[in-house]
């Protein structure tokens, strides 16, 4: 029994499809279609242009409510669409659901592919540099009212000049990391 | 001809490529370098990287996520 599974799972790591659609990853082209696709899909159906970003705001302001706290006055959430969002709820908010989509869909790649791990923190300094890193992200990307998603991505496909300022700022942003990166973590 | 083993495990992108790129400075013609990754995207640059440069690669999967690039020095 445990022999004919061995059998059956060596054949399944060696047919052509699961290699091609399973295993080895999507050409650049092939994934940069299936985004745009999607994307107009998102449009279409949600009313919105695609953002991740302003998503984890609503969950943290949902956990800060869930433990007792209160986001009513808080200047981000003062709008009565932000309002009636944190009102609805995340069951009711498609972007918690696509972003749910994002993470359960990549977990799910990685599965299918077999390459799930799960790693070891190797310094204190990457510790120090995500904290860092995430905390600036998160924070720039709420100043920005959007992230490389809502205001890159979304604003050019939108003929948004907002997009293209962004961009530029973002090139800027990776060079000076880049820079930092090198200096620090070699 | 040495073999080097070059531990990224628990690296991400774009760690694993500049490590890859600075230690094969070191290495003399014939000698190979085995970059150990078990970032995905790791598995995309280096060898890129590498085969551009004119070096002899080949990728090995040696677990779940982790992968070893042998780099063969050539020129």
């Amino acid at each position: 029994m445990a022999d004919d599974k061995k059998k059956f799972f060596d054949r399944v790591k060696s047919n052509e499809y699961y290699v091609r659609w399973g295993k080895n990853a999507f050409p650049y082209v092939t994934a940069a279609l299936l985004l745009s696709l999607f994307q107009i899909v998102t449009l279409a159906v949600t009313g919105n242009p695609w953002g991740v970003s302003g998503t984890f705001a609503y969950w943290g302001a949902w956990i800060f409510k869930a433990v007792g706290g209160s986001v009513d006055k808080w200047y981000y959430f003062a709008s009565t669409g932000a309002q009636a969002t944190l009102e609805k709820g995340i069951l009711n908010h498609p972007e918690s659901w696509r972003n749910i989509g994002i993470i359960t869909g990549a977990l799910a790649a990685t599965l299918i592919a077999s390459g799930f791990k799960i790693k070891k923190i190797k310094s204190k300094k990457q510790v120090v540099a995500a904290v860092i890193g995430g905390l600036m992200m998160g924070y720039g990307a709420r100043l920005a009212l959007g992230c490389n998603i809502g205001a890159f991505y979304s604003g050019i496909s939108s003929l948004a000049l907002s997009g293209w300022v962004f961009a530029v700022s973002l090139f800027i942003g990776a060079i000076i990391g880049s820079k930092l990166l090198v200096k620090y973590f070699m | 001809m040495k073999e080097v083993m070059l531990d990224c495990f628990g690296e991400a992108c774009p760690v694993p490529l500049v490590k890859a790129q600075n230690k094969i400075k070191e290495l003399e013609i014939g000698d190979v370098l085995i970059v150990q990754i078990d970032h995905s995207c790791a598995m995309k640059n280096v060898p890129e990287w590498a085969r551009k440069d004119g070096y002899n690669v080949e990728v090995e999967e040696v677990d779940d996520g982790e992968w070893e690039v042998i780099i063969e020095k050539t020129k």
